[in-house]
């Protein structure tokens, strides 16, 4: 199955990108652009609506690490220099607790447990609906 | 193209495909139907569908480099469980020497966790030079829930 990437604008600085499908290797840079073309048309925030995604591959983690990144004005990796940059870069948690440029919204229990088990849920605001992550903002 | 998918016993399948990441979608869809065929609990399906895919996306990164060359995935049920197979004709690499990423730290690696999660998956996996060069990469798994490591 391949990767939907709905986007809607919200209101201000947000936007919401609904995934449908299954994110991984072979397309995980497209979200990244995504993110890219969004923070240069002014978004800063994104709620990331997983309700229709499938499976999460670890290299989808590393999409939603680099949508952090750029809608914080930093350069994430670029894939196109190797798998050396993706795996070395890193995401310091210390004393910031869960950031608030991405929102998690109704992941499946598949995806979920992906985050669980890299701990990259901690990053993470989560929510049930939309309306919910939009309210939390 | 080389892809196939056959049925070497009454409880083994094989699928093979050329190590391409637009083929892994392909890949996956195969361990699910097999699984299902296995009656894999869908905790199990779910958690060989990932570990099968991080392994394969490995081999076509790392492994192959983006060369061409093939990838065998087999799947067969193991005493309470299912086994799969990964073999491929890359250079010689032990997944299982890798070391398991520090959870804790405040210092996430997020690009770094493709072994992490087959072995957070699975029961068990190890590796084997294949005979005439190449990688076999063995994985088992319950076929129903299991304690979750975490």
């Amino acid at each position: 199955m391949a990767l939907d990437i709905a986007i809607e604008q919200a209101g201000g600085d947000m936007a919401v990108i609904a995934l449908t499908g299954e994110l991984d290797a072979s397309n995980f840079t497209t979200l990244i652009e995504a993110g890219r073309t969004l923070h240069a048309d002014g978004t800063r925030r994104i709620v990331l609506d997983l309700a229709g995604l499938s499976f999460l591959a670890s290299s989808g983690l590393v999409a939603l690490h680099s949508l952090i990144r750029i809608l914080r004005g930093e350069a994430p990796p670029d894939p196109e220099e190797g798998w050396g940059a993706i795996h070395s870069l890193e995401f310091d948690v210390s004393g910031a607790g869960v950031q608030n440029e991405v929102i998690l919204v109704a992941p499946q229990a598949a995806v979920d447990r992906v985050l669980e088990r890299t701990g990259l849920k901690r990053l993470f605001r989560v929510h049930e609906d939309r309306s919910a992550a939009l309210a939390d903002a | 193209m080389i892809e196939a998918v056959s049925a070497a016993a009454f409880d083994a399948r094989t699928i093979e495909i050329e190590a391409r990441l637009d083929r892994l979608a392909a890949v996956r869809a195969f361990v699910r139907s097999s699984c299902a065929e296995l009656g894999a609990a869908d905790d199990c399906v779910v958690d060989l569908v990932q570990a099968v895919d991080e392994a394969a996306t490995n081999i076509v990164t790392h492994g192959y480099e983006g060369q061409a060359g093939p990838i065998e995935v087999t799947i067969s049920s193991a005493a309470d469980g299912v086994r799969v197979e990964v073999r491929d004709r890359a250079p010689a690499f032990d997944p299982t020497s890798v070391g398991e990423p520090d959870l804790a730290s405040t210092r996430l690696r997020p690009g770094g966790m493709g072994i992490h999660l087959i072995r957070a998956a699975t029961d068990s996996m190890t590796h084997d030079d294949r005979p005439g060069g190449g990688n076999i990469l063995t994985l088992v798994r319950t076929l129903g829930l299991r304690e979750e490591e975490d």
